[in-house]
């Protein structure tokens, strides 16, 4: 025995117990200051812009969401192109579930903004920093409750156990509000392509205009102070010291020049041509026909009675030239004969005319399918940065601050003066036709403000820039029969929480209907 | 007693003879074939020996053997497991030798890892097939050369490219996300499931592409049996690694006796095993004119589909492959010391041009005794493999670069795939989205090259004759390169030469993309056992053992990417210092280090040969379990009632045996990445910010497997019909799934590791027959045949994962599985095709856009048959194997094929226009994923059919030489309208592993082999 026992040590004290501590490779277990791993306040902040890339730029994310669940745009399936298993059919035709992956990465992109911002206040970021973050957050926040009406956050990044807490409708505006209350002061005043203070306060704007919808979606109710918060901020933007005015060439505002040319612009994404850019190309890829300059992948359109809400004479339709717009694509919408830049017609892949019908239809089915629908160029064409275009994204006009003060004294709010680079207008007609008859629109003024007209001036000023559902539920529009769409019940007025979030987090609960 | 004087006259006359014959001579050659008294059967691997002598030998499969023995020796002692020990007379050239059988056969060894057990003392289920059984003929990797020969084992080739990786499933798939891949152990050491092979590294062919297969290196004619454990009582003493089953392999070893070579050669030709129809030229002609398409000879000014000619481009793309097999084996040694030494080369041509695979083998093992109480043995191993791969782009991707198959089936059938008439020049469609196969073969290079060596050492010592104390200490090094280039002259987005760039431009001329990576893998391992095997006193039998166990992992590499390089005639990644800057992306990653700890022990009690007992448990400690759960424990109880050895069974002596058997026990899957417990951040970008990528679980643990299993053998006639049942229940609960983390996440998109609540069951019966239906000296028929039926399940599990990707153009987002609770794993969730529109043309679903659940991928039943006939010298064996009642998604026909290809230049399947046109499809039909596209998947395989001739000797030097012919993979019945049923192309979502997708992957090839195997 006393063999086995000294063969026995021996054996075992080859190896010696081993305690089993993983060590790493070439991942490691800090990445805070304290891991001298090189993350700093600024190169969070810079990840943080960087993260708003994805989920606004790109044509399945917010945009996705709040143009093809509306009347302006619809996605029809071509053969077996943008079948795409239905995910864009459903969308329009409100019939989206737990498992849409567009909707489901929309959310999960939108919290990563959350978390980035978060994750920056712990780094000892300077004030104009943190208050930079916090202002992409609240963004990105809205965003959730506009579109779930539940957002998740975390109160602290680095415990990464931590299970995130929620905040539903009211709750989550309030809180979106007094972010927004206490920043302002920090931010700086610009440029349009930076978190700024303007910028804080059209989201101020967007929040009070929209309480009402948060707390009630289905029949909002809109109270005086909240419109009287509208107009002051309203005047506030107008009279900041970046001299907003309203751009000679509408389409300026989105130009490859735009971070320039776009007088209009309070705030936008940068993007820089060439090499660091969002996908804001998928604007005009998603549009243009293949055989178009450049080729586009045969998608988007826009419907004809949508389009027919626009005067001939309307500006903002498009058809006019645009300086570098020289192979045949103009902005606005393309409708008809398409051209080549030589002015020869162009023709689709079966040799029949390139010309874009009026109309359209969810699924195609005719031997014209390729050339169905009317074609929409919000951003002019940037021909020379290839697919990282020069364009900045815009998040926030100044029209839309005009726009937002005139449906807050129609809902009650207390009107003021305009100042007089806006006109000096104090009714809201008078500061929608001021946008209206500007040259760069060219739109005959209206007689009357209505809410009717109103959703349909808003429609015309900001088609696909990415707010039409938002105002579509705002002005109870969204559930209403259009083309191509039936009318659908109040579920569809807020997105389901993905199933994959919910699994993931015991403290979302999952939105009613779904 | 007359007939031992009868016999002992007789063998003395025949020494009397041989003296004769051999007189003046210093040796004499005795030669004779050595069978059962049982059935007749010829014993392999039986040692030969001269008595008093270290000269021996051993038989070779077909019994045989012959020996060099001094002249003046008269006696060989022969002995042979299950057999026992036989003395006879060395008379002469020829002395047969009839072998009782001792136990009735019982006395089997079957090996259950760290260490053997005795058949008679098993209590799990276990699978054991002999070299004698594999599926005959060359085979590539080891697993092949069981498939379809155990019950619950199925065994799938993922695709036809030689080398390809397999899918093997024991008892179903009871993990989503951790691997479903039974623990593979080679002589005592356990292999890793990952391949340093690094994969591919274009991004639109992307980690999609297959995966080598990681038991390649080992060479199938080293291995002499393999040893399949089943339920928990067998699999328990894996503990953490055992839940879905084991598979030891034992490799040969060399036996006491004179130097024996043996050789063995084979030439084989493959050929596709089925190609799939597309429309011809003239066909699809008539197609665009039937749907309304011009048809005009396309030119620039009138643009149509038809450019003219006929072209079959996936006959331009496939060839005949000849594969060559050449084995040298030698092996001697005396009682103390043996040895054997194994070469192996093998040369196979894929059926797709510019594919094909090389393997060379050396190995040599080695077993000494030592001190003069040969107390002291040390087994030693060292077994170096080197794989070479030229891999043709074929991957599960849709994009440009991973399609090949795809591009060649779309491949408009009337346009040329040459320009003009010139061979030289191929049709490269610059400017279009359509890329020629044969240029686009022409233009990819990947070149794949794995180096593995396995070495070990194993001092044993005998304390007492009961008491073994032994050591084995291990390296697996296993070392991958791969290079690839794609020449800048074919027609993809950013590879081609941009010819619009201005000459001053730095990039003018430039183009290409090339590739280089390497990864490293390297496991240690130290096994420390002491066994205990003795019989107590007359009816208490104890075999146990107990040990410890450490094995450390480390796996490591990186990788060197350009675009736009300078051209050249010589492979591109040679010159990847040329790449513009700009493209340039070098990478470097090196896993965790896994270290594995473990303490172990089992006794097997069998009391009066007719109860056994056995008892298991492994402690296993893990550095990739989170630091709360860092050891777990695995049990297992089981027991065996004989009753044939009852006295009630006495009377009944039809019966042979007859063994119940119940086990159950708790073992565990921890196929999860090292570092996955903990909070973990990753360098990306450059200059470089750390992010955030995994979030800590301090819980994290292994996937728990309950298994109940209960089983009977029973045979009868003398062991010759002998039925093994077993029912078996396995709940795996604490499913491993990488959870996105809770939003919000940082904009790396953290995951979390977390063991979910749910839990798969898989339950099912195991049929196993075996017969020897007959039995003469000169005819042969042994049948085999195993059933399995199984059921999967997921219960109690919260949320859905899809899976199953479906990509393609106007297929963003699009899957085909859906992972749910009540559902089996891998369900099929889709719309319902309901037909189409008569007036549109298109494709009708019941409820629109709802989806359903239609069905698994998971078959219900598993077979597999073998047939062997012997006659006289001839041998005919005939293997088949089969999965029934499930469906397979064939996204070939779907992605690739549609109807609606008519639309934009490409070419249509042939089943799928015909069917189109009865059904009144139209050009425009978009084809969402749909029942339409699924298909049963049941069939059944002829995979291996072998004839094989036993010449005996031949001249003076060459003994049992035989001759083969053998076919694999002959035919298939299935109603299945792709490539092969038997298929797995991975189509991960999130990197939740889908199953049975069929996604245009290397097509299977038919082989005939011709073989000459001989000895010296």
């Amino acid at each position: 025995m006393k063999k086995i026992l000294i063969i026995t040590i021996f054996a075992t004290s080859l190896t010696a117990c081993s305690k089993l501590e993983e060590k790493l490779g070439s991942q490691q277990t800090t990445g805070g200051s304290s891991g001298g791993g090189g993350v700093s306040a600024s190169s969070v902040l810079a990840g943080t812009y960087e993260a708003m890339k994805l989920p606004y730029q790109d044509q399945s994310r917010v945009w996705a969401s709040q143009e093809h669940t509306s009347d302006e745009c619809i996605a029809p399936t071509r053969a077996g192109d943008w079948d795409d298993n239905g995910v864009w059919r459903v969308l329009h035709s409100h019939q989206w579930d737990a498992n849409h992956s567009f909707l489901a990465d929309t959310y999960r992109d939108l919290g990563r903004i959350v978390f980035s911002a978060t994750d920056l206040l712990r780094l000892n970021p300077t004030p104009a920093q943190a208050a930079e973050a916090r202002l992409l957050r609240a963004l990105a926040m809205y965003q959730l409750l506009d579109g779930w009406d539940q957002v998740p956050y975390r109160l602290n990044t680095a415990n990464t156990e931590e299970v995130p807490s929620v905040r539903k409708g009211v709750v989550a505006a309030d809180y979106i509000i007094s972010e927004l209350n206490a920043i302002i002061a920090d931010l700086p005043v610009g440029p349009a392509n930076r978190a700024n203070k303007d910028a804080a306060r059209v989201l101020l704007m967007r929040m009070y205009i929209n309480k009402g919808v948060y707390a009630k979606r289905a029949a909002p109710t809109f109270s005086p102070a909240d419109m009287n918060q509208v107009i002051t901020l309203a005047d506030q933007i107008m009279t900041s010291p970046r001299n907003y005015s309203l751009a000679s060439n509408y389409f300026d505002n989105f130009s490859k020049t735009n971070e320039t040319t776009g007088s209009e612009n309070i705030w936008t994404g940068d993007n820089i041509g060439g090499s660091s850019s969002g996908n804001v190309r998928s604007r005009w890829f998603c549009t243009l026909h293949y055989n178009s300059s450049p080729s586009g992948w045969n998608g988007f359109t826009t419907l004809s009675d949508f389009y027919d809400k626009f005067e001939t004479v309307d500006k903002r339709r498009g058809g006019n030239p645009y300086p570098g717009m020289t192979q045949g694509v103009l902005p606005g919408f393309l409708i008809g004969q398409q051209f080549n830049g030589a002015g020869t017609p162009l023709t689709d892949r079966n040799g029949a005319p390139l010309s874009f019908t009026r109309a359209v239809k969810s699924v195609e089915v005719g031997s014209n399918l390729e050339v169905t629908g009317i074609r929409v160029i919000k951003y002019p064409i940037d021909y020379t940065s290839g697919d990282n275009a020069a364009n900045d994204y815009v998040y926030a006009r100044i029209s839309d601050v005009l726009y937002l003060k005139a449906e807050a004294i129609l809902r009650g709010g207390t009107a003021t003066n305009n100042p007089a680079t806006f006109g000096g207008s104090n009714t809201a007609l008078g500061i929608v036709n001021f946008v209206r008859a500007h040259p760069s629109r060219g739109a005959t003024a209206l007689s009357s403000l209505t809410l009717d007209n109103l959703i349909d001036e808003r429609g015309r000023e900001f088609y696909w820039e990415g707010t039409r559902r938002t105002d579509l539920i705002r002005f109870g529009k969204f559930l209403a029969a259009w083309q191509e769409k039936p009318a659908s019940t109040s579920k569809y007025l807020i997105f389901p929480i993905p199933a994959r979030s919910l699994a993931a987090n015991p403290n979302l609960t999952q939105n009613p209907g779904y | 007693m007359k007939l031992k004087l009868l016999t002992k006259r007789f063998i003395y006359a025949l020494l009397c003879m041989a003296l004769t014959l051999t007189a003046g001579a210093q040796t004499k050659i005795v030669s004779g074939k050595v069978t059962s008294d049982k059935d007749g059967s010829p014993i392999s691997g039986a040692s030969v020996v001269a008595k008093g002598t270290t000269t021996g030998t051993q038989t070779n499969a077909s019994g045989e053997y012959s020996i060099e023995v001094g002249a003046t020796a008269t006696k060989l002692v022969i002995s042979s497991v299950g057999f026992g020990t036989t003395e006879v007379n060395a008379n002469g050239a020829n002395t047969d030798v009839v072998m009782k059988a001792t136990g009735e056969g019982l006395t089997e060894v079957v090996v259950i890892g760290y260490g053997t057990a005795r058949k008679r003392d098993l209590t799990g289920s276990v699978g054991s097939v002999s070299a004698k059984n594999f599926n005959k003929g060359p085979q590539t990797s080891a697993d092949q050369l069981i498939q379809g020969k155990v019950a619950g084992v199925q065994v799938i080739q993922n695709n036809g490219a030689p080398g390809a990786g397999t899918t093997v499933r024991i008892r179903g798939a009871a993990s989503i996300r951790a691997g479903n891949t039974p623990l593979f152990v080679i002589d005592g050491i356990p292999l890793s499931n990952t391949n340093s092979r690094p994969d591919i590294g274009f991004t639109d062919v992307g980690g999609g592409s297959p995966a080598g297969n990681p038991l390649n290196f080992i060479n199938p004619n080293d291995i002499a049996s393999m040893d399949v454990l089943k339920d928990a009582s067998a699999a328990a003493i894996y503990g953490s690694r055992g839940a879905n089953g084991v598979v030891l392999i034992t490799t040969k070893r060399g036996a006491a006796g004179l130097p024996k070579i043996e050789f063995n050669t084979s030439v084989g030709f493959s050929s596709i095993a089925k190609k799939l129809k597309v429309l011809n030229g003239d066909e699809y002609r008539s197609a665009l004119a039937a749907n309304g398409f011009k048809t005009s000879v396309s030119t620039a000014a009138v643009p149509t589909s038809n450019y003219g000619s006929n072209t079959d481009a996936l006959g331009a793309i496939i060839r005949n492959g000849i594969t060559q097999n050449y084995g040298i084996a030698i092996s001697s040694g005396s009682e103390n010391a043996r040895y054997r030494l194994s070469l192996g080369y093998l040369d196979q041509e894929g059926i797709i041009r510019k594919s094909d695979f090389k393997k060379y083998n050396a190995s040599i093992s080695s077993t000494v005794k030592m001190l003069d109480s040969k107390k002291l043995s040390v087994d030693f191993n060292v077994s170096t493999a080197q794989t070479i791969e030229n891999i043709a782009p074929i991957s599960n991707s849709a994009g440009a670069k991973g399609s090949l198959i795809g591009q060649a089936l779309q491949w408009n059938p009337t346009r040329s795939l040459y320009r003009g008439t010139s061979p030289d020049s191929l049709n490269i469609l610059y400017g279009s989205d359509l890329i020629n196969p044969l240029a686009y073969s022409e233009a990819y290079f990947d070149l794949a090259k794995v180096t593995t060596v396995l070495a070990s050492v194993s001092p044993s010592y005998k304390l007492t004759n009961d008491i073994e104390v032994r050591t084995l200490m291990s390296v697996n090094y296993s070392s991958g390169l791969r290079k690839q280039y794609l020449t800048p002259y074919i027609n993809v987005q950013d590879i081609n030469i941009d010819q619009s760039l201005p000459s001053s431009n730095p990039n003018f001329g430039k183009g290409g993309e090339a590739n280089v990576s390497q990864n490293e893998l390297v496991t240690k391992q130290i096994t420390n056992t002491i066994s205990y095997n003795k019989q107590i006193n007359k009816s208490i039998n104890l075999n146990a053992v107990v040990g410890h166990e450490y094995i450390k992992t480390d796996f490591g590499g990186n990788s060197e990417y350009g675009r736009k390089l300078q051209p050249t005639d010589r492979p591109y990644y040679y010159f990847l210092s040329s790449s513009d800057p700009s493209t340039r992306q070098t990478n470097g990653f090196q896993d965790p280090t896994q270290e594995l700890q473990s303490f172990f022990g089992r006794a097997i009690v069998n009391l009066n040969d007719k109860y056994v007992i056995t008892g298991t448990i492994r402690a296993d400690g893990s550095s990739k379990f989170g630091k709360n759960n860092r050891y777990g424990t695995f049990p297992s109880i089981a027991g065996a009632w004989n009753l044939s050895k009852e006295n009630f069974m006495s009377g009944i002596s039809e019966v042979s045996n007859v063994k119940i058997r119940a086990s159950y026990g708790l073992t565990g899957n921890q196929e999860f990445p090292a570092g996955a417990s903990q909070l973990t951040y990753i360098l990306s970008g450059n200059p470089g910010t750390f992010g955030q990528a995994q979030i800590a679980n301090p819980d994290l643990k292994w996937e728990e497997t309950k298994t109940a299993n209960i089983g009977i053998d029973f045979s009868i006639l003398k062991n010759r019909l002998a039925f093994t049942v077993d029912y078996f229940n396995k709940n795996t609960s604490n499913i491993l799934f990488p959870r996105e983390a809770a939003d919000p996440v940082t904009p790396n998109g953290a995951i979390k590791w977390t063991n979910i609540d749910g839990n798969v069951r898989n339950k099912g019966f195991e049929f196993s027959v075996n017969a020897a239906v007959i039995q003469k000296s000169d005819f042969n028929l042994n049948v085999s045949a195993n059933i399995t039926l199984l059921q999967n399940k997921l219960e109690n599990f919260i949320g859905e994962i899809p899976t199953g990707e479906v990509n393609g153009q106007g297929l963003s987002g699009a899957f085909a599985q859906l992972i749910k609770t009540d559902y089996p794993i891998n369900s099929f969730y889709l719309k319902k095709f309901t037909g189409i529109d008569k007036t549109t043309g298109i494709s009708t679903y019941e409820g629109g856009e709802q989806k359903f659940f239609l069905g698994s991928a998971n078959p219900k039943t598993l077979a597999g048959l073998t047939i062997n006939v012997g006659y006289k010298k001839l041998n005919v064996e005939m293997a088949m194997n089969g999965a029934f009642g499930h469906f397979i998604y064939n996204n070939t026909s779907k992605g690739v094929l549609a109807f609606k290809n008519l639309n934009s230049n490409k070419n249509v399947g042939k089943r799928d226009y015909e069917l189109g046109l009865s059904l009144g499809e139209k050009p425009v039909n978009p084809t969402s994923a749909s029942s339409r596209y699924l298909e049963k998947g049941d069939y059944l395989k002829m995979s291996n059919l072998t004839a094989s001739y036993n010449l005996g000797s031949l001249g003076k030097n060459i003994k049992s030489s035989s001759f083969f012919v053998n076919a694999q993979n002959l035919f298939v019945i299935t109603k299945f309208s792709g490539f092969d049923p038997e298929i797995n192309v991975s189509k991960p979502l999130n990197g939740v592993a889908s199953f049975g997708m069929e996604n245009t992957p290397y097509p299977s090839s038919r082989t005939i082999n011709l073989g000459f195997n001989f000895s010296l």
